[in-house]
């Protein structure tokens, strides 16, 4: 195995569903150890989410699974047996960091708070990632990735261009698991941040991360100019300068446009054949196409719209005016682009058979991204870990099967 | 005195606007000594973007709240001798961050394979849109763009809406100045265990994908094109955003099991609807959820978005407001836990912006400094740290050099 940035550091990643493992997904395909720790019988929730293969759900075959736990090591563990709090403890003094999203007062509750953990690892980074963080009057608080979207300020702006009808229309979550996700990418962000103070110090840390300020932090923009001019923010359209769609309709499609600028505007508009309404005075300059901007943008739509996606995106290209098609997951995967780069992955399942999903987001040119090994069974690794890490034998892991541990 | 997490590491900065300013911010207020490099020429377009700007103050709100922790320095890039103060910047650096809308680094002579004969161990960060390879490699790319053509808006919309970008102008460059940042602090982590640097070629469009693994996946699957779910799920329901009491104010409210539903009932007071066959289980709420809902929001309607919150957590039901900007601003939890961080600014005077979304047990809460003025900082970077002499640099000055 060739070397990756992050091999040699040790994770335990004692968390479920989407954002603790996103944490843990970065970490180890950039080559950390991550042991998963899942509870017996059902495992990580994920699990009974989709897309599966042919629409058939299995524990086994989550897409999303699959896909938030690459190159990790699993382990079934019940963590509330005695036996199984201590040999989760054993885990803890063999690693680096530990990375949690569990409710705060369950943690408490079983013995595994920072307080307790440090006594028997002084310099563990412990990564707890949680809805609310662990102070405050919401820490208790339950939120999904649906509440959390709303409850950062991120929803009531969403879209951004505002809805023609605030009473039809409500606020808007984002597409997906977008506040779990952007919770666990703070959460390796600040747990490596831990590493380096662990390198100067020698001692560990707690991170307290929460996921409310993760997505809030997002909103910096709208958070700053509220805190200097005292603005809020409307959700009725038109009513926020500078916020307009940017998406026309063609006659196959739609596109993203941006052509409103000095240097974009006159090749499109001749582009467009220099049609008499934009050579007007209305148009002339960048403060009056601002003033006037919703006159533009319709005349510029009655145009678009006889002409295909393909035809204006590819002569945009050619003229440097900022402007792609407004795709879905399916052009995605088949871009010409992606395949270019060569972005997807492909991985060979036990279960589930060959999987394609989302690649590298980034590329390193020395220590690159891969996935090494695919996401694990529930309780694959529970040999390796438990016998060859931990010594314990092979009739010891009978029992422990038996008893409801593992 | 406890120490920033990058403390010593330095960074020259070449980067400007959303992603690329955020990228470094967050390594200036982990402790990094960032140095921005502008020229009064060409000024960080977001010192006067269109929003924000405060009546005689020198600096915009948004590019206050997307630069601090970083000095300033300036430097006229279209002059040789400009560059070659660069490269000796360069050299006692250990990041170099760009994210130009094209080859820039190279035509100035500072494309990776330059930098490595200055600074063999150099971390070399280029933030794109489509990639630094690639038939995109110098196509014009915004945070919209990015968005439309990674499927996001496509997928951001009410289940009758049309596609749109998300929520803050900017959502993919936040998500991909992460990205690169965490990517920074693993080559980093690297170079602290083998001495060896290297080049990081980060795509917003890539960085998207990552955020998007269902519809991705429900396509390579089973060619399923996903279709918006605005605040529904595929799997519960009720799970959506209601209308409350007051000014567009909006609760929202996720049941996900048969507990949940009978607690959300006990906490509503049981209303006759809710023993009616349509709602009994999770497959028929699922399926009856478009009249669910209306009825939900009968109820939520007569209540304050803070009230149902309290009354359905109570209950132990996930429920919170949708949140207005300002509520943000003003939320009593995110005030207990220190989220927001007054700066003191010239000219603005002192603000109070969204810090640091993290705490890390003995560690002090981040270099807080106030974004610079352009040029603050030249003094530091060419007197103090390439110890210049003061004619020298009074000469470039006036020649526009440091300018």
């Amino acid at each position: 195995m060739t070397s990756q940035a992050l091999s040699g550091l040790k994770v335990v990643e004692w968390s479920e569903f989407v954002s603790g493992p996103y944490c843990g997904k970065l970490l180890a395909d950039l080559g950390a150890e991550v042991i998963k720790v899942e509870k017996p019988g059902s495992g990580d929730k994920s699990r009974s989410y989709g897309p599966f293969p042919q629409k058939i759900p299995h524990p086994e075959k989550s897409g999303l699974f699959l896909y938030l736990n690459t190159n990790k090591l699993g382990i079934s563990l019940n963590v509330q047996n005695t036996t199984g709090a201590d040999i989760f403890k054993e885990l803890i003094k063999q690693t680096d960091i530990l990375i949690e999203n569990n409710p705060p007062g369950e943690v408490e509750e079983l013995g595994f708070d920072y307080q307790s953990l440090k006594n028997i690892n002084p310099g563990l980074v412990m990564t707890s990632i949680t809805p609310f963080g662990q102070t405050g009057p919401y820490r208790d608080y339950k939120s999904c990735d649906l509440t959390s979207f709303h409850m950062s300020g991120m929803a009531f702006i969403n879209p951004s261009e505002g809805v023609d009808d605030t009473e039809k229309k409500a606020p808007l979550r984002g597409a997906t698991h977008q506040a779990d996700l952007v919770a666990g990418l703070n959460g390796a962000i600040v747990t490596l941040s831990a590493i380096f103070v662990c390198q100067m110090t020698g001692l560990g840390q707690h991170v307290d991360l929460s996921e409310q300020e993760a997505l809030a932090s997002f909103m910096r923009r709208e958070l700053g100019v509220f805190a200097v001019e005292e603005m809020g923010w409307t959700r009725l359209k038109g009513t926020q300068p500078g916020m307009e769609s940017d998406i026309y309709q063609c006659s196959d499609g739609r596109i993203y446009l941006i052509c409103f600028h000095d240097r974009t505007w006159e090749p499109w508009i001749e582009f467009m054949g220099n049609p008499d309404w934009a050579t007007s005075e209305l148009f002339a300059d960048i403060a009056s196409r601002r003033e006037n901007w919703d006159a533009a943008k319709a005349m510029i739509e009655e145009w678009t719209k006889e002409h295909s996606v393909d035809e204006i995106v590819s002569a945009a290209e050619a003229m440097r005016v900022p402007c792609k098609p407004v795709n879905t997951a399916k052009e995605l995967v088949e871009s010409e682009l992606l395949a270019a780069r060569d972005y997807f992955t492909e991985v060979d399942h036990k279960q589930a058979g060959r999987v394609k999903f989302p690649g590298a987001p980034y590329k390193l040119s020395e220590t690159p991204w891969c996935v090494e090994q695919p996401a694990p069974l529930l309780g694959e690794h529970n040999e390796k870990v438990y016998c060859e890490r931990l010594g314990y034998t092979k009739p010891d892991l009978v029992r422990m099967r038996a008893g409801g541990v593992i | 005195m406890e120490k920033l997490p990058l403390e010593g590491i330095r960074v020259t900065d070449f980067t400007a606007v959303w992603a690329g300013s955020h990228i470094t911010q967050w390594l200036g207020v982990m402790g990094a000594e960032v140095i921005k490099i502008e020229s009064s020429l060409r000024p960080d377009l977001t010192r006067q973007v269109f929003r924000g700007m405060a009546p005689d103050c020198p600096m915009s709100a948004v590019f206050a709240v997307l630069n601090y922790g970083k000095k300033g320095c300036t430097l006229n890039m279209t002059l040789p001798r400009a560059r070659e103060l660069a490269k000796e910047i360069i050299k006692v650096s250990d990041i170099v961050a760009e994210n130009f809308g094209g080859p820039v680094m190279d035509r100035w002579g500072l494309g990776y394979s330059e930098l490595i004969k200055l600074k063999p161990d150099i971390i070399m960060y280029s933030g794109s849109g489509f990639g630094r390879t690639g038939p995109y490699k110098e196509s014009p790319a915004f945070a919209g763009i990015i968005e439309a053509f990674s499927g996001l808006c496509s997928l951001n919309a009410h289940p009758d809406g049309e596609p749109l970008p998300m929520a803050t102008r900017g959502y993919i460059d936040l998500a991909a100045a992460q990205h690169g940042v965490f990517a920074i602090l693993a080559a980093l982590y690297h170079r602290s265990k083998t001495g060896q640097g290297q080049y990081i070629d980060l795509s917003m469009t890539e960085v998207m994908g990552a955020f998007l693994p269902e519809p991705i996946m429900h396509y390579t699957m089973n060619g399923i094109v996903q279709a918006p779910l605005g605040n529904r799920d595929s799997y519960v329901a009720p799970h959506g955003c209601y209308r409350c009491r007051g000014d567009d104010d909006w609760v929202a409210i996720a049941v996900s099991n048969d507990d949940e539903w009978r607690a959300f009932c006990d906490v509503i007071g049981n209303p006759e609807w809710t023993e009616d066959e349509r709602f009994h289980d999770g497959l028929n709420r699922l399926k009856n959820q478009e009249q669910l809902d209306s009825l939900i929001q009968e109820w939520t309607k007569n209540h304050d978005h803070y009230e149902v919150m309290e009354m359905l957590q109570k209950g132990g039901v996930i429920a919170g407001p949708s949140f207005k900007v300002e509520e943000v601003v003003q939320d009593r939890h995110l005030g207990e836990r220190g989220f927001f961080t007054a700066i003191d600014h010239p000219g603005i005077g002192s603000v109070r912006l969204a810090g640091l979304p993290w705490k890390l047990s003995g560690v002090p809460q981040g270099n807080y400094q106030h974004a610079p003025l352009i040029g603050e900082n030249n003094d530091y970077v060419f007197k103090e740290l390439l110890k210049m002499p003061e004619e020298e640099i009074a000469r470039l000055q006036e020649e526009q050099v440091i300018y």
